[in-house]
C-alpha cells in the first residue's frame, strides 16, 4: 500500500522531480555563485510569481490553464498607455492604472468566458488561439485607433514620422510608476523572513481560534516549524547568502494577499461552485449551478488578476515591449504552474509558488550552463525555450492519457456515460 | 441549389443597392467612353495646353519682373547709392513689375483669344514623342530587371543572412511576405533607342517652345530650359493612367473642368464601385441561404476579398501581377493545407501538430544541399528524404495521438511546439558542412537558406507561360493537382472510406470492424508526410527554406485556410483545401499591397492576417460545440 502511493507521488510529481534535477544541474555548469543566483531569483519572483497564481481558478473550476491571460496583460497595457498619456505619477499612476485595468479586464474576460462556454472542453487551445486574436485587435488598437481616431498628446507615447503607439512604453520618465512598487518598503532577507513569519503566525492563531476542531498539535508543529525557518534565516551562513536580496515587501505582501484571496474564495459559496463545476459539469447543472455563469466569473477573475501581474511586471521591469510584452505571458505562467506540479485539473497554491522558483531558476541557470556545456549560449536560450512548451505538452499528453485510462476502467463506466 | 429565402426589407435594401449600382455603372461607363471621345479629348487637351500656358506664364513674369529689378539695381548702382537703397529699390522694382505684368497680362493668356491650333499640334507632338520614349524606357527597365533578378536574390540571401542569427524568445511573427527581390537600377544605362527618343522629345520640346514664345514675348530661351522638367512633367511621366495625366493637368491649369471632366476623372472608381455594390445587393438578397451555407465568417471573407479586388483596381495596383502571385501562392500553400484533410477525415481533427512533419521535409531540403545535389534529381531526393523521415515520426506521432482520443488539439499544438524547438538546438548542432547553409561566422545553420544552387523555383518555372499579364505557374499548379487528384483517389479506396468512417463515427465503425487505431494512425502518417512534401514545394517557391521558428505557425495557417476553404473540425473535402487556400493566399497577396496604397507604411495587412486566421479557428472551434467526438 505504502509503495503504491509512493509511485502514485512520484508519477504526479515526476515533472517536478525531473525540474528539481534539471535545475541542480545547469546549477552545477552554470558558474554562478549561489548568493547572485539568489537576487536574480528573487527579482524574477517578485515581478512573476502574482500573474501564476491567476491561473489557479480557471483550473480548479475545469477550464484548464488559461492561456487568455494574455488578454488580461493586454488590458493593463492599455490602462498603462492611458495613465501615461494623462500624465499620472508615481504610485498614484500606479494605483489609477490598476484600477482602470479592472473595468477593461472584466470586459474582456466577459467576453472570453462567453467565447469558451461555445467550445467546452477545448478551452485551453481555444484560449491560445484567442490570445493570438486579440493580439491582432491590440494591435489594431495600438497602431491605428490610438493616435488617429483617439488623439495621443503625450510625444514621448507615439511614434515619430508616423501614427500609432510607439515600440516601447518607457515607464521611467518623469516621475512615472517604474519600480513604484518595490521602493515602498524594502528589507533585508533575514529581517523579511521575521515578518513574514510573524505575519503567518498570526494567521495560524487565527484561523486556529475560529475553526471547530481546535487541534493544538497541528498548531503547535507549524509554529515550531515557522520559529525554526525564522531562526534559520538569522544565521550568518544563510545571510552572507542572502547577502545581494532586498525584498520589495509590497510586492511579496501583495502576493501573498492573493494567496490567502485564492484560498478565502475557495471556501465561499462562489468557490464551491467553482469546484463542482470543475469536477463534474453535468452533476453541478443538476443542482442547480448556473455553469455557463459560474465559468465567465472564473475567467473574469483570472483576467483581472492576470491585468495585476503583468502590471506588477512592467512597473518592476521600468519599461516594456508594446506589441510584445504580453505574448509571451500564458506560455510562461502555464508553463511555471505545470512546473510545480499543478495538472490541467488541480492546482494549489503551493504548486503556483513552487513551480513559479523552479522555472525561473532554470530561465536564470539554462543560457549560463549551454553556454558552459555546449560553448553557445543560444543552446540554452532555445533548450529554456523547448523546456517551456515541452512542459506543458508532456502535462497535457500526461492527463489526457490517465483521462483515458480511467475511462476505459469499468468502474469509472458509469461516470463517463454520464459526463458524454 | 440555393434556397431562396429573403425578408421584405432585405428585398427592399438589396433593390435600393442595385438601383443606386446601376445608376453608378451607367455613369461610370459614361465617363469611360468619354475619355476616348472627341469631346473628351479636347477638354483634357484644353487643360493640359492651359496648365503649360500658365507655368510659361509664370516663367514669363518672372522673367520679365527680373528684367525690371535688373534695371532698377543697375540704376541706383550706378547713381552711387549704397546696399540698403540697392535692395530697397530692387525689392521695389519688383513690385512694381509684379503689378504692371499683372496689368499688362504678361503671364496671363485666355485660350479663346489666341490661336490654339499650332500650340495644341506642338503639345501632342511632344506628348507622343515622351510616352514613345517612356514606353522605351519601361521595357528596357524591365529588361535589365529580368537579367539582373539572380544578383537580387543573391543580394536577399546576403542580407538575410547578415540580419544575424533569431533570437529564440524573438521571431514569433513569420516573414510572409514573397521575398521582395527588388533590382538596384542604379546600374541601369540608357539604351540607343532611348537616346533616339530623348532627341525626339527635346525636338519635339523645342518646337513647342517656338509656339510658346508667339504667346509669352518676354520668356527667353533660357528660361524656356530652366522650364523644362515642369512641363514635360506635366504632359507625361512613365507608367502614367489617365488619372494620373488628369490630375497633373488639372492641379496646373486651375481650370474647372466641370461635370463632365469630374465624371471623366472618376469613371473608373465609379463604375468598380458599382459593381462592388451590386455584389453587396446580391449578398444582401441570399444573405440568409449564403449564410446557411457558407457560414458568417466565410460569407465575410468572400465579400472582402471581392472588396479588395475592386479596391486594387481603383487604386490602379496591377491586377495580372496581383494574381500571379495569387495562384504563386495557391500552389506553394496548396500541398501544405491538403495535410490538414486526412487529419481531419481520420479523426484526429486540426493537425496543428503539422511542423512535425515539416521538420522532415526541412531534413530533406538540408541533406540535398549537404550533398550537393541539384535541380529534378536535388527535388525528388529532398522529396523522398522528407517522406521517409516524416513517415517515421507520423507513425510515433500517430501511436502518441491514439492515446489521447479527445484532446488532440491543445497536445498537438504544443507536441509541435516544443519538438520546433528542439530542432532549434538540433539546427545549432547537427553536423552539416555545406558553406551555403553555415553561418560564415559561428555554430550552426543560418535562418533562411537560399536554394538557387539546388530547387528554387523549379516548378514554377516549369512549362509556365503568361495569359494577358497573368504569369502562370504551371509545374507548380501541376503538382499540386496532383497531389490533390492522388488524395481523391486515396479517399475513394477501400482504405480511405474505411478511415474516414473511422473518423465520423468511431464506435460504428468499430462495430463494423475497422480498426480505427490503425486509420488514425494511417490519416496522422498521411498528414505529416504530405506536411514534409509541402514544405518542399514551398520552399522552391518562396526560394529560401526557413528554419528555426518559421515552421511553427504554418500548423495554424493550414488550419485557417482549409477552415476558410468551408472544412469544420471534422469533416473536409478537397474542394475545401483548393477554395479555401486561393481565399486565403488572395486575401493576403491583396490586402497587402491595397493596405499599403491606403495607409503608406503601415503593418495593418499583418495585422489583418493575425486577425482573419485565427478568427476562423476559433469559429471552427466555436461550432464544434465543444463537444469531443469519440
Amino acid at each position: 500500500m505504502d509503495k503504491s502511493k509512493l509511485r502514485e507521488g512520484l508519477r504526479n510529481n515526476i515533472v517536478t522531480i525531473m525540474f528539481i534535477v534539471l535545475c541542480a544541474i545547469c546549477m552545477a555548469f552554470s558558474g554562478y555563485t549561489p548568493s547572485y543566483v539568489l537576487y536574480e531569483l528573487f527579482g524574477r519572483l517578485s515581478r512573476n510569481m502574482f500573474i501564476v497564481l491567476s491561473l489557479i481558478i480557471p483550473i480548479v473550476a475545469g477550464m484548464g490553464i488559461n492561456f487568455a491571460i494574455t488578454i488580461g496583460a493586454m488590458a493593463a497595457q492599455i490602462a498603462c498607455i492611458l495613465v501615461l498619456e494623462w500624465g499620472v505619477p508615481g504610485i498614484g499612476g500606479l494605483a489609477l492604472t490598476a484600477l482602470l485595468t479592472v473595468p477593461l479586464a472584466s470586459v474582456f474576460g466577459f467576453f472570453i468566458g462567453k467565447l469558451l462556454n461555445k467550445m467546452k472542453g477545448q478551452e485551453m487551445i481555444g484560449g491560445m488561439i484567442l490570445g493570438y486574436f486579440a493580439n491582432g485587435l491590440y494591435q489594431l488598437l495600438c497602431l491605428f485607433i490610438f493616435d488617429n481616431i483617439i488623439p495621443i498628446n503625450n510625444p514621448n507615447l507615439t511614434i515619430t514620422g508616423s501614427s500609432g503607439i510607439a515600440n516601447t512604453m518607457d515607464l521611467t520618465r518623469d516621475g512615472g510608476m517604474a519600480g513604484t512598487l518595490e521602493r515602498l518598503w524594502r528589507l533585508p532577507a533575514n529581517q523579511a523572513a521575521l515578518v513574514f513569519a510573524a505575519v503567518i503566525a498570526v494567521i495560524l492563531i487565527i484561523s486556529y481560534m475560529r475553526s471547530h476542531r481546535k487541534n493544538a498539535r497541528v498548531l503547535a508543529i507549524q509554529l515550531a516549524a515557522l520559529v525554526i525557518a525564522a531562526a534559520v534565516m538569522q544565521l550568518e551562513a544563510v545571510k552572507s547568502l542572502f547577502s545581494m536580496v532586498q525584498i520589495p515587501m509590497a510586492t511579496f505582501g501583495i502576493v501573498a494577499l492573493l494567496c490567502l484571496m485564492n484560498v478565502a474564495i475557495m471556501r465561499t459559496r462562489l468557490g464551491q461552485q467553482f469546484r463542482a463545476v470543475g469536477q463534474n459539469r453535468v452533476v453541478a447543472n443538476a443542482a442547480g449551478i448556473n455553469v455557463d455563469r459560474v465559468r465567465i466569473i472564473a475567467i473574469v477573475i483570472s483576467t483581472v488578476l492576470a491585468g495585476w501581474g503583468q502590471l506588477i511586471f512592467v512597473q518592476n521591469m521600468g519599461a516594456f515591449q508594446t506589441y510584445g510584452a504580453h505574448e509571451q505571458v500564458g506560455l510562461y505562467a502555464g508553463a511555471a504552474i505545470l512546473v510545480g506540479g499543478a495538472s490541467v485539473v488541480r492546482a494549489t497554491n503551493t504548486q503556483a509558488l513552487i513551480g513559479t522558483v523552479l522555472f525561473h531558476l532554470m530561465f536564470i541557470l539554462a543560457p549560463a550552463a549551454g553556454k558552459n556545456l555546449f560553448g553557445d549560449a543560444a543552446i540554452g536560450e532555445y533548450f529554456r525555450v523547448f523546456i517551456c512548451y515541452g512542459v506543458i505538452a508532456v502535462a497535457l499528453v500526461m492527463h489526457a492519457w490517465s483521462e483515458n485510462a480511467r475511462k476505459k476502467r469499468p468502474e469509472s463506466a458509469l461516470r463517463t456515460d454520464a459526463k458524454a | 441549389m440555393l434556397k431562396f429565402r429573403a425578408t421584405k426589407q432585405q428585398l427592399i435594401a438589396s433593390v435600393l443597392i442595385a438601383v443606386l449600382a446601376v445608376a453608378m455603372i451607367g455613369v461610370g461607363l459614361y465617363g469611360l467612353s468619354a475619355r476616348s471621345s472627341q469631346s473628351g479629348l479636347k477638354l483634357l487637351e484644353d487643360m493640359r495646353l492651359q496648365a503649360i500656358l500658365n507655368t510659361a506664364g509664370v516663367g514669363a513674369v518672372e522673367a520679365y519682373v527680373d528684367a525690371e529689378r535688373q534695371a532698377a539695381t543697375q540704376a541706383v548702382r550706378e547713381a552711387g547709392g549704397g546696399m540698403a537703397e540697392i535692395r530697397e529699390a530692387s525689392a521695389k522694382a519688383a513690385e512694381e513689375a509684379a503689378a504692371r505684368a499683372e496689368e499688362m497680362g504678361i503671364g496671363a493668356v485666355d485660350l479663346s483669344e489666341i490661336d490654339t491650333t499650332p500650340l495644341g499640334e506642338a503639345l501632342n507632338e511632344l506628348a507622343a514623342a515622351q510616352q514613345a520614349y517612356y514606353a522605351e524606357e519601361a521595357a528596357a527597365q524591365a529588361l535589365y530587371i529580368e537579367e539582373h533578378a539572380d544578383e537580387a536574390a543573391q543580394a536577399a540571401v546576403d542580407e538575410a543572412a547578415a540580419d544575424g542569427p533569431a533570437d529564440a524568445e524573438g521571431g514569433e511573427e513569420m516573414e510572409m511576405d514573397l521575398a521582395e527581390e527588388t533590382v538596384d537600377l542604379s546600374g541601369f544605362v540608357a539604351t540607343e533607342e532611348m537616346n533616339r527618343l530623348s532627341a525626339v522629345v527635346d525636338e519635339a520640346y523645342l518646337a513647342l517652345c517656338e509656339e510658346i514664345k508667339l504667346v509669352f514675348t518676354a520668356l527667353d530661351d533660357e528660361v524656356l530650359a530652366s522650364l523644362k522638367p515642369t512641363i514635360t512633367g506635366i504632359v507625361a511621366q512613365q507608367g502614367d493612367t489617365f488619372e494620373m495625366q488628369y490630375d497633373r493637368a488639372f492641379q496646373a491649369s486651375g481650370m474647372n473642368p466641370g461635370l463632365t471632366g469630374s465624371i471623366m476623372r472618376q469613371g473608373r472608381t465609379l463604375a468598380i464601385s458599382g459593381v462592388g455594390l451590386l455584389v453587396l445587393a446580391a449578398a444582401v438578397l441570399f444573405y440568409i441561404p449564403l449564410v446557411d451555407k457558407m457560414g458568417v465568417p466565410r460569407l465575410i471573407i468572400g465579400l472582402f476579398f471581392v472588396l479588395l479586388c475592386l479596391l486594387a483596381m481603383i487604386l490602379g495596383l496591377s491586377l495580372p501581377t496581383q494574381l500571379s502571385n495569387t495562384l504563386v501562392r495557391l500552389g506553394m500553400n496548396g500541398v501544405l493545407v491538403l495535410a490538414m484533410l486526412p487529419g481531419i477525415q481520420c479523426g484526429i481533427s486540426l493537425n496543428l501538430g503539422l511542423p512535425i512533419g515539416i521538420i522532415g521535409g526541412l531534413i530533406g531540403g538540408l541533406l540535398c544541399i549537404e550533398f550537393e545535389m541539384s535541380g529534378w534529381l536535388g527535388f525528388a531526393f529532398a522529396i523522398a528524404v522528407g517522406l521517409l523521415i516524416s513517415s517515421v515520426t507520423g507513425l510515433l506521432y500517430g501511436m502518441l495521438l491514439n492515446r489521447l482520443k479527445g484532446d488532440e488539439m491543445s497536445v498537438t499544438t504544443y507536441v509541435g511546439y516544443s519538438v520546433v524547438s528542439l530542432m532549434c538546438i538540433a539546427w545549432l548542432v547537427l553536423p552539416f558542412t555545406s558553406l551555403v547553409m553555415k553561418w560564415p561566422l559561428g555554430n550552426g545553420l543560418r535562418t533562411t537558406i537560399g536554394l538557387q544552387s539546388s530547387y528554387r523555383h523549379l516548378l514554377n518555372d516549369f512549362l509556365s507561360f503568361k495569359v494577358m499579364g497573368v504569369t502562370i505557374p504551371t509545374g507548380l499548379l501541376l503538382f499540386f493537382a496532383l497531389c490533390c487528384y492522388l488524395m481523391w483517389l486515396f479517399m475513394r479506396s477501400k482504405t480511405g472510406i474505411a478511415m474516414s468512417a473511422a473518423g465520423a463515427n468511431p464506435r460504428f465503425a468499430a462495430a463494423t470492424g475497422i480498426n480505427v487505431d490503425r486509420m488514425r494512425i494511417i490519416g496522422t502518417m498521411l498528414s505529416t508526410m504530405l506536411a514534409a512534401v509541402g514544405i518542399i514545394v514551398y520552399g522552391q517557391s518562396y526560394g529560401f527554406m526557413q528554419l528555426y521558428q518559421a515552421p511553427r505557425q504554418m500548423g495554424f495557417l493550414a488550419a485557417s485556410a482549409i477552415l476558410i476553404g468551408g472544412a469544420t473540425t471534422s469533416r473536409a473535402r478537397i474542394s475545401h483545401v483548393i477554395i479555401g487556400t486561393f481565399l486565403f493566399q488572395g486575401v493576403l497577396t491583396l490586402g497587402m499591397p491595397v493596405a499599403n496604397a491606403l495607409v503608406p507604411q503601415s503593418t495593418i495587412s499583418e495585422t489583418l492576417r493575425i486577425l482573419i486566421s485565427n478568427g476562423i479557428i476559433l469559429y471552427a472551434l466555436t461550432k464544434s460545440g465543444g463537444a469531443t467526438r469519440g
